[in-house]
């Protein structure tokens, strides 16, 4: 009986205190924002008074309206989900052997290991991107490189710099570490001698690979992706910087709405489309991961 | 026996490369005679002396780190209960919060919290900064810690407490060292997060507050001049140092449960 | 151990961080580079006060940070349309002209705007134009015209330099050079005329490198862009450090025929200025013409100062970008602030043309 409240009480212990900070440092705050969707912008930035001079209560729908009748929202947002989806999936590719090949290291190489991959994210990110720039520019060795190769087959140039190629390049360099940190914390506590067993049943390193470490590693996996998908989809800076005329995505869409055009409850209609998808994506993938760990166990 | 195989070796090597080719330049560069970060004109140090004459970089980068050291702390302490406490626990509303301030815009959180300050008349500076980035780094580590939980074997720590431990210590001698690689994945993600962040620290800083992105963002339309790049460069070296100071001195946080003992 | 660590780094950045002052602080929210390092020393041994700067890289960040209820600032820097919004928005104190006497210094010209009638609140400050900017050597050899708009908007010139163009990522900026373009006021807010300037930006996007307002001037500087739509402060910078670098090519201001938008900045006191006494103090002393000399020196801005005059380098009076002869002076106009329907309505055209192919 009294182990069953001190286990109640435990509950609350560990899961309170990030409950509470959240809901008053992130909910209190993220439902004023809701509030203004419903608001009407003030004639100089801002919102209009809650209440106008009439005494009335100003809410209204019209930035819901306009946000479903104006089809070229959906179109932009459909590209960002592409990107992200994109870089995403080439994360992943670069993280995991990234992540396997720490997980594996000797315990005295392993933390330098890790340390190496987030290094380089502790410097500025403008400068970064800058370095992109520079590797990606028209003079520089790889456009050369790159066009050279293109003119053998007899296509055009194509310009590196101010395209969705420097957009996608930069978005899977900025998101890395963020997928290679979870699928790495996963991937070390495998246990060596599951695979080993399987080798002497004679399976091969693929096998060994598909059919036991992947699986295992699923939650890791799915972990990086949300981690990378998620905020990738609301990014606008990287755009901003070296993206070309047509690489515009939702996240500079919304900071368009909070800046130049002092529509704030038209941009809080369009960050609560964002955050809704981005939950219900998150949502999918882990009830496809939770019926697909289900399924391996039989 | 461990054979590693030659694929993996490369795929990770490319990686390395792709990560460090950029940071190369940068540092490169800090040594640029040129106003632009754009090309190579010649050797000097003189940014790196223009920095140590620039009080107002400095303190920015100062307040960087220390916000970046509180918020990574707090929000790795939080983010594990939550981590925990999610793997645990059917829970409805904290995995929303969770995912949410991942998911939402920073400039609408950002304008969001600063009305939400003024509303409460916080005082705006370094400390409502830091609540803000807590605030959006808790949900990176807590996926992170429920991901090491997933599938992990909790017989041990049920083995803790049939054998007399108490909840607390239970998750300390047992489940804490078991999750301590997610954890640190977590802060180490955390502390990245805080001292890049830009948007929501730009709404939330108040009027005498500097961080070392709000300083270097201002000159995104004149010149990001290459002392940014010495900054970030001794940020870097500096704060590698003190992981590395701190890993000397306790061994023992950063070891999963196999090598605890040693 | 984790403690001591932690404490450590606790005290190498609090020491980073700075002592608490002891002297009055003004605390001037600014462009970066908007001011210059000596003049706001020389400021502070008359003041015996110190400056805290802090730093907004547009108009519409300073804004959005005060229409969501930030103080503590006391001298802000905005262009005239963003003192138009802030004068509606009730964000600023009138100013005690009495504690000004260095008013006198500004060009009657630039007093008594239609967007402050009488300077109740702002005086001016700096000046920019939103003009062409190009690399002299590669536009020779295209044999570009570089006077009027048409080499930003028009194909036949465009398909040239296909590829090494960029236009500013501002909606307001473009329409109203696609505007001027057409002939039209760049304040006009016919919705037809909004949408044949959509229609120009249209027509030439596919030519353009990109919509950039922040890298575009390092890729001009060294070459990898041809031709920029930009701001005549950013490009005189261009030209000095692509001089530097010892390139061989000049970066010049283009003046186009059919006008160009002016933007003044000017500085304000925020209603919340915790002190309004310094906040005149340094009004004023920015109002001497030697101390309003040193930003022109040192970027090339505009100066609306005729006692400036006599302190600025002549190679930087001789430009027409920056201090345009009376013609040129004809055609520029400043941004009026737009209503909240007429935002929508671009933000709507500026998202079609973004999204568009």
């Amino acid at each position: 009986m009294a182990n069953r409240r001190g286990r109640r009480m435990g509950a609350w212990l560990v899961s309170g205190p990030p409950l509470v900070y959240l809901l008053v440092f992130f909910a209190a705050p993220a439902l004023i924002m809701v509030l203004a969707s419903f608001r009407s912008p003030a004639e100089f930035g801002g919102l209009a008074p809650l209440v106008d001079e009439a005494g009335k209560l100003d809410l209204n729908v019209d930035s819901y309206v306009r946000f479903f009748t104006e089809t070229v929202f959906m179109r932009v947002f459909v590209k960002s989900a592409w990107y992200a989806a994109l870089t995403t999936l080439t994360c992943l590719l670069l993280a995991y052997p990234l992540a396997t090949l720490i997980a594996k290291s000797s315990a005295k190489y392993r933390d330098l290991l890790l340390l190496l991959v987030i290094l380089p994210f502790w410097s500025n990110f403008l400068i970064r991107i800058y370095a992109w720039m520079i590797i990606l520019g028209p003079n520089a060795a790889l456009a050369k490189l790159v066009n050279g190769i293109r003119a053998l087959f007899g296509a055009g140039p194509v310009p590196l710099l101010f395209s969705g190629f420097a957009v996608l390049i930069c978005l899977v360099y900025v998101h890395l570490p963020f997928m290679v940190l979870p699928i790495y914390a996963n991937l070390e506590k495998h246990d060596q001698a599951l695979l080993d067993a399987a080798q002497d049943l004679g399976a091969t390193a693929w096998q060994r690979f598909w059919r036991i470490t992947f699986p295992l590693s699923l939650p890791g996996v799915f972990a990086g992706a949300a981690l990378v998908f998620i905020p990738a989809l609301g990014i606008f800076a990287i755009p901003d910087i070296l993206g070309g005329p047509e690489d515009t995505l939702i996240g500079n869409l919304i900071k368009q709405q909070f800046l130049e055009t002092r529509d704030w409850p038209f941009g809080s209609v369009l960050s609560i489309a964002l955050t809704v998808a981005a939950l219900v994506l998150a949502g999918i993938a882990a009830w496809v991961a939770r019926r697909g760990s289900g399924a391996s166990r039989a | 026996m461990r054979r590693r195989s030659p694929w993996l070796r490369a795929a990770a090597i490319f990686a390395y490369a792709f990560l460090y080719v950029p940071l190369l330049i940068v540092v490169v560069y800090s040594f640029n005679d040129s106003r632009l970060n754009a090309e190579w004109v010649g050797f000097t140090l003189d940014w790196y002396r223009k920095l140590a004459s620039d009080t107002q970089m400095l303190t920015a980068a100062g307040n960087s780190l220390v916000i970046g050291l509180v918020a990574s702390f707090v929000s790795t302490v939080l983010g594990t209960m939550a981590g925990v406490a999610m793997h645990r626990q059917r829970l409805r509303l904290l995995p929303i919060l969770i995912f949410a301030p991942i998911a939402i815009p920073e400039i609408l959180m950002g304008v969001s919290l600063l009305i939400f300050f003024v509303l409460l008349n916080v005082t705006l500076g370094l400390v409502s900064v830091a609540l803000a980035h807590i605030a959006f780094c808790i949900g990176f580590v807590a996926i992170v810690v429920r991901a090491r939980l997933a599938g992990m074997d909790e017989t041990l720590t049920e083995a803790a407490r049939d054998c007399g431990a108490s909840p607390s210590r239970a998750f300390r001698y047992v489940t804490l060292p078991l999750i301590m690689p997610g954890v640190i994945a977590g802060a180490l993600m955390a502390f990245t997060l805080s001292i890049d962040d830009f948007v929501i620290t730009f709404f939330t800083a108040g009027a005498g507050t500097v961080t070392l992105p709000l300083q270097i963002y201002s000159m995104i339309k004149i010149s990001v001049t290459p002392e940014v790049n010495a900054v970030s460069t001794l940020l870097m070296l500096l704060t590698l140092l003190l992981i590395i100071m701190a890993a000397k001195l306790s061994p023992s946080l950063f070891r999963s449960e196999g090598e605890a003992s040693t | 151990m984790i403690a001591r660590i932690l404490a450590a780094a606790f005290a190498v950045g609090l020491a980073c961080a700075g002592p608490a002052h002891a002297r009055d602080e003004l605390h001037l929210y600014n462009w970066n580079n908007y001011i210059a390092p000596e003049t706001v020393k020389r400021f502070e041994s008359v003041c015996q006060c110190d400056v805290v700067q802090t730093y907004y890289s547009d108009n519409e960040e300073l804004l959005a940070k005060l229409a969501a209820g930030a103080t503590g600032y006391d001298v802000l820097v905005p262009t005239s349309n963003a003192v138009q919004a802030l004068i509606r928005g009730g964000q600023l104190k009138p100013l005690d002209k009495l504690a000004l006497p260095n008013l006198k210094n500004v060009d009657p010209a630039y007093l008594n705007t239609p967007f402050d009638p009488g300077n109740q609140y702002s005086v001016p400050y700096a000046m920019s134009t939103t003009i062409i900017g190009y690399n002299d050597e590669k536009i020779r050899e295209l044999g570009l015209p570089t006077d009027t708009w048409a080499v930003i908007f028009d194909p036949k010139y465009l398909e040239k330099v296909k590829g090494r163009v960029t236009v500013l990522d501002s909606a307001n900026e473009l329409f109203a050079a696609a505007l001027k373009y057409l002939g039209y006021s760049a304040n006009d807010v016919d919705p037809a005329h909004w949408d044949a300037a959509a229609a120009v930006i249209r027509k030439a996007k596919p030519y353009w490198a990109a919509f950039n307002a922040s890298s575009y001037i390092k890729e001009l500087t060294v070459g990898n862009i041809w031709l920029v739509h930009g701001y005549s402060n950013d490009i005189f910078q261009a030209n000095q450090d692509a001089q530097a670098a010892r390139r061989p090519f000049h970066i010049l201001q283009g003046i186009p025929k059919e006008g160009a938008v002016l933007a003044v900045d000017n500085m304000v006191i925020d209603k919340n200025a915790p002190r309004p006494d310094l906040a005149l103090k340094f009004i004023n002393f920015m109002l001497d013409g030697r101390n309003s000399a040193d930003l022109t020196n040192l970027i090339g801005s505009g100066n609306p100062n005729k006692d400036a005059m006599r302190y600025i380098k002549p190679e930087i009076l001789k430009l027409p970008a920056v201090f345009p002869p009376p013609d040129f002076q004809k055609k520029l106009e400043q941004l009026k602030d737009l209503t909240v329907a007429q935002r929508r309505l671009r933000n709507k055209l500026w998202t079609e043309i973004k999204a568009s192919k």
